[in-house]
C-alpha cells in the first residue's frame, strides 16, 4: 500500500470533516458554509484603548500617561468611539460594514485571576468546566466539526469527538509502516489510538504542511486556519488564540506591537478564507477588561469590562454595540472598572442563533440559560 | 530479573533507568528511591544571576552609545550562548544524573513557581531562579523554598513588582504605584491556590506587604540581587486573611509569606499539585491526605513529605498511569539510550517543537499536568516524527541491554511488533512509541 492510499484511508473510515448538515446547506443556496472563527485573547485585553470612548471626558484624567491624544485618534467610529490606531485592517473592514465592536461586555466571571477567568470563558457556564466547552457543546447540537490552532485543546473545543488540533512540525514524517505497527500497538490504548487516526487524517488535509523560520507566529497560525478551513471538506470552526494582553506595564508600546500582530493575523486569515470569508463570522474575546485607572508602571491592572469583536463577511458591521456605563467613579464596577452592561455568554447564543440557525431555546442552553439579545449581527 | 515493582519506582518517580540501576531498584524499589532525595547539582562552570545581571548592563550601556551615534547594537553571540545554555542545563541534568527523583522535584517546582523567559532581560535571567533560589531548598521546608524565590530577582521582574510602591509610600509621591500582580500569583498559584477563600483586600495587603521588594543593579563591585527599598514600602499594618501584620519593613512581607507558608490551604493545595504530577491526573483523596498531614508535622519538609509520597501503597497502584508530558519523553527516551544530548540549541528546539519550551510556559500557572494538556492528535505525530529522528541518530551508538528492559515494561503482543519492525530504528521507534513507554 502506498503513502497516499493508506492515509486517505485512514482519513475516509474516520469521516473526520463530513457533516451531513453542511452539504445540505451548500446546495440549497449559493452561499458558502457559514464558518465560525473563535479567538481568545488572553492576558486581558484593555478595552478602552481599542474601541476608544473618545466622547467620554472621564478617560484621560483617569489615564494621565498612557491615553492616547486626540490627534493619535484617526480612526472614528459610530456614537463618539474610535478604533485603536493599529487596527488599519480592522478599521477598513468597518468602514466596510464587516467589522462590529461590542463594548462593555463582561462574561459574568467577577474574580481577577487570568487563569481561571480564561477558563470561564471557555466553559461558558456559571461554573469552571475544564473538559466541558462551550464551542464543543454548540459543535455537538449542530453535528459539526471544529479544529483549534494549538499544540492541544484548549478548554473550548474539549468534550467532543469531532475536534482535531492543527500545529505546524518542523520535523521530518515518518513512514507509512511505523504508523501501520503503531495502529497495531495502540488496541490496547484506545485514546492514543483515536489521536494517531486523527492525526493522520489531519496530515492528509493540510498536505503535511512544515514550520518554516517563521512559523508559530500569530499570522502563519491565521493563514493555516484559513487553509484548512477552506478546503473542500473542511472543519466549520475553529478557534486561534493571543497571548501577551497582561500589560501592567509599558502598555502603549505593548498594545501597539500586539494589536498589530492580530491586525495583520486577521488580514491573513480574510486572505486565505477567500470565497468562504464572506460567510465567516470571526468573534474576537478576552477573559476580562482591565482597571480604568492607569497604575504606576504606565500599565492597567486587572479589571471587569471589556470588548467583544465581532468581524467577517457575515457580520452585520458598521456600528458600534453595547450600553456605555460612562467612566466617573460612581459608575465604575467596585469604583475602578469598567463596568459590564451586557453579557458575553448572551452574545454568543444571540450569534450561534443567527449564524448557525441554533433555535433561541436550545443556544440559551448552551450556555446554562442566558437570555438572547434582540439585535441582528449576522447580515 | 527487573520487577515491575522497580519500573514504576523508575518511571513514575523519576526519569527512568539504566539497566544496571533497574536490577539495583528490583531488590528494595522504596530504599532506592529514598537514596535519591539527596541534593541536585546543575554544571557549576554557567554563569550566575550576578553575571546574567552584569551582561544586561553592559549590553543597555553600548546600546545606548551606538544609538548616539546614530548605530544599532546587537547582543553578543556570547551573551545568547550562556542564556541558551543556563536554560537548556536542568534538561540535561536530569538526563545524566542517578537521583531521577529529586530532579522530577525540582522541575515540579520549577512549573510550580514558572517563570517566562519573554524580553532579553528575563531571557537572561529566567532560568538562574531554578538554580539559585530552588534548587538549594528543594529538600528543605516549603517556607524557606517560598520566600527564597518571591525575592528572587527573576520572580520580582516577571510578576512587575520590582516597581511596585505602596500608595502611602514616599515613591508614590513621585508617581510610582502600587502593583498587584506578584501577590496576587502567590495566593493564587503559588500558596493556597484559587480557591484558598482570599478576597481582593487580601491580595491589596499583600502587595502593600511585599511593596519595596525589589531588584539592585550590579553597580560599583556590589552584585546584582534582592534589595528592600524602604521608600516604596507602603507604611502602617496590614490584614491578610484575618491576621493582622504590624510589623515594619521588611519583616512585614516574610511573616506574611510565612504564615501562607504554615496555611493549611497550602499544605492542601501543593500537596494535590504534588500527587498529580508524580502519581495520577486524578489525585487521590487518601494520598493527598497522607502529605497534608505530613506536611502539617514537619511544618512544610518537603523530604519527609516525598518520604511519605514514596510510602504510600496508594502511589505503587493507580488505574490510569499517567501520560509523559514531552518534557518527561525526551528525558525518559535519552536516558534509555544511555545518551547525553551534545547540544544544547537542538535539544530546547526539540522541546519547542514538541511543545514544552523551558522557561516559556508564557503564564505564571506553568505547564499543564494532565493528559489533556498533551494529547492533540498533532502533538502526538510530533513526538512520533521526534522518536523516528533520535532512533535513527547517533544517540543510539551506545546502546545495549534494552531487550530485558522492554521484556519487562512491555506486553508480550507489542515486544514481539518492536521485534519484528523492519529495521533497528524502527524497531527503537516503536518502543518510544509504546503505550507503555508513553505512559509511567
Amino acid at each position: 500500500m502506498d503513502r497516499r492510499q493508506f492515509i486517505s484511508g485512514t482519513a475516509a473510515s474516520l469521516a473526520l470533516w463530513h457533516t451531513q448538515s453542511l452539504a445540505g446547506a451548500v446546495t440549497a443556496s449559493n452561499k458558502t458554509p457559514p464558518k465560525l472563527i473563535w479567538i481568545v485573547l488572553r492576558g486581558a485585553l484593555d478595552s478602552l484603548e481599542v474601541v476608544i470612548p473618545t466622547f467620554d471626558s472621564g478617560l484621560l484624567p483617569l489615564r494621565p500617561t498612557i491615553g492616547l491624544a486626540k490627534n493619535q485618534l484617526q480612526q472614528p467610529m459610530h456614537k463618539g468611539f474610535a478604533l485603536h490606531p493599529s487596527l488599519k485592517h480592522l478599521y477598513s473592514w468597518y468602514q466596510n460594514k464587516q467589522l462590529l465592536p461590542i463594548v462593555a461586555v463582561g462574561s459574568g466571571f467577577n474574580k481577577r485571576s487570568h487563569f481561571d477567568g480564561q477558563d470561564y470563558l471557555e466553559s461558558g457556564l456559571n461554573i469552571i468546566a475544564h473538559e466541558n466547552g462551550w464551542l464543543s457543546r454548540a459543535i455537538t447540537l449542530k453535528q459539526r466539526s471544529a479544529i483549534a490552532i494549538a499544540q492541544s485543546t484548549p478548554i473550548s473545543l474539549r468534550g467532543s469527538d469531532s475536534v482535531n488540533t492543527w500545529y505546524p512540525s518542523k520535523l521530518k514524517h515518518s513512514s507509512d509502516d511505523l504508523y501501520q505497527s503503531l495502529q497495531k500497538m495502540y488496541q490496547s490504548d484506545p485514546r492514543l489510538l483515536k489521536k494517531l487516526n486523527d492525526g493522520l487524517a489531519l496530515r492528509n488535509l493540510t498536505g503535511g504542511q512544515k514550520l518554516t523560520k517563521s512559523n508559530g507566529k500569530f499570522k502563519t497560525l491565521a493563514t493555516g486556519c484559513g487553509q484548512l478551513m477552506s478546503t473542500p471538506d473542511g472543519p466549520d470552526c475553529a478557534m486561534l488564540e493571543l497571548g501577551g494582553w497582561d500589560t501592567h506595564n509599558n502598555q502603549n508600546n505593548r498594545l501597539k506591537r500586539q494589536l498589530t500582530t492580530l491586525d495583520d493575523g486577521l488580514a491573513a486569515l480574510k486572505l486565505s478564507l477567500g470565497d468562504y470569508w464572506s460567510n465567516t463570522a470571526v468573534v474576537i474575546a478576552t477573559e476580562f477588561g482591565r482597571t480604568a485607572k492607569e497604575n504606576g508602571t504606565k500599565g492597567t491592572d486587572h479589571g471587569t469590562g471589556s470588548a467583544l469583536l465581532l468581524a467577517g463577511g457575515a457580520v452585520a458591521g458598521g456600528r458600534v454595540l453595547g450600553q456605555w456605563p460612562g467612566l466617573a467613579q460612581h459608575q465604575l464596577f467596585e469604583q475602578r472598572d469598567l463596568q459590564a452592561t451586557s453579557n458575553t455568554f448572551s452574545w454568543l447564543a444571540t450569534l450561534l442563533n443567527q449564524h448557525w440557525q441554533i433555535a433561541p431555546g436550545a443556544a440559551s442552553n448552551l450556555f446554562d440559560g442566558v437570555s438572547l439579545y434582540n439585535e441582528q449581527l449576522v447580515s | 530479573m527487573i520487577t515491575k515493582q522497580a519500573l514504576i519506582a523508575a518511571n513514575r518517580f523519576g526519569y527512568g533507568a539504566s539497566h544496571q540501576q533497574l536490577l539495583v531498584a528490583s531488590k528494595d524499589p522504596k530504599q532506592w528511591l529514598k537514596e535519591q532525595l539527596t541534593a541536585v547539582e546543575f554544571d557549576p562552570t554557567l554563569p550566575s544571576l550576578n553575571d546574567m545581571a552584569g551582561y544586561l548592563v553592559d549590553y543597555q550601556k553600548k546600546k545606548k552609545e551606538q544609538k548616539k551615534l546614530g548605530k544599532s547594537y546587537k547582543r553578543p553571540k556570547a551573551h545568547i550562548d550562556a542564556a541558551r545554555r543556563l536554560m537548556a542545563d536542568s534538561t540535561i541534568q536530569a538526563i545524566a544524573m542517578d537521583n531521577s527523583i529529586s530532579w522530577r522535584l525540582l522541575d515540579f517546582f520549577s512549573n510550580h513557581f514558572s517563570v517566562s523567559a519573554q524580553g532579553p532581560q528575563m531571557s537572561a535571567i529566567a532560568p538562574t531562579l531554578e538554580r539559585e533560589a530552588i534548587g538549594p531548598n528543594l529538600l528543605g521546608s516549603f517556607n524557606d523554598l517560598l520566600i527564597s524565590v518571591i525575592k528572587h530577582p527573576a520572580m520580582l521582574l516577571y510578576l512587575n513588582n520590582e516597581k511596585s510602591a505602596g500608595n502611602n509610600s514616599k515613591l508614590a509621591r513621585k508617581g510610582r504605584g502600587l502593583n498587584e500582580n506578584l501577590a496576587r500569583e502567590i495566593l493564587e498559584l503559588h500558596t493556597v491556590g484559587v480557591n484558598g477563600g482570599y478576597s481582593q483586600q487580601d491580595v491589596i495587603a499583600l502587595a502593600n506587604g511585599i511593596s519595596g521588594w525589589s531588584f539592585r543593579r550590579p553597580n560599583n563591585g556590589k552584585p546584582a540581587g534582592f534589595t528592600f527599598r524602604r521608600r516604596a514600602h507602603e507604611p502602617g499594618s496590614q490584614t491578610l486573611l484575618g491576621k493582622s501584620y504590624r510589623q515594619q519593613g521588611i519583616k512585614q512581607g516574610e511573616a506574611m509569606l510565612q504564615a501562607l507558608a504554615s496555611h493549611p490551604g497550602t499544605a492542601r493545595y501543593v500537596s494535590t499539585k504534588l500527587v498529580r504530577h508524580f502519581i495520577s491526573d486524578m489525585p487521590d483523596p487518601v494520598l493527598v491526605n497522607k502529605l497534608v498531614k505530613r506536611w502539617q508535622q514537619t511544618n512544610g519538609n518537603l523530604k519527609q513529605i516525598m518520604l511519605t509520597l514514596i510510602d504510600s501503597q496508594e502511589s505503587w497502584a493507580v488505574a490510569d498511569n499517567k501520560l509523559k508530558t514531552p518534557r518527561d519523553f525526551v528525558i525518559s527516551s535519552f536516558r534509555l539510550l544511555n545518551a547525553t544530548p551534545k547540544k544544547h540549541r537542538a535539544l530546547i528546539r526539540t522541546l519547542s517543537t514538541l511543545g514544552q519550551q523551558p522557561f516559556k510556559a508564557g503564564s505564571p500557572a506553568g505547564y499543564g499536568d494532565s493528559a489533556s494538556h498533551w494529547d492533540g492528535a498533532n502533538a502526538l505525530m510530533a513526538r512520533i516524527d521526534w522518536a523516528a529522528q533520535l532512533a535513527g541518530s547517533r544517540y543510539t551508538r551506545g546502546l545495549t541491554n534494552i531487550e530485558q528492559q522492554l521484556t519487562a515494561l512491555l506486553t508480550p503482543q507489542n515486544y514481539k511488533t518492536v521485534m519484528r519492525a523492519e529495521s533497528r530504528q524502527q524497531s527503537l521507534t516503536l518502543a518510544l512509541m509504546s503505550p507503555e513507554f508513553q505512559r509511567r
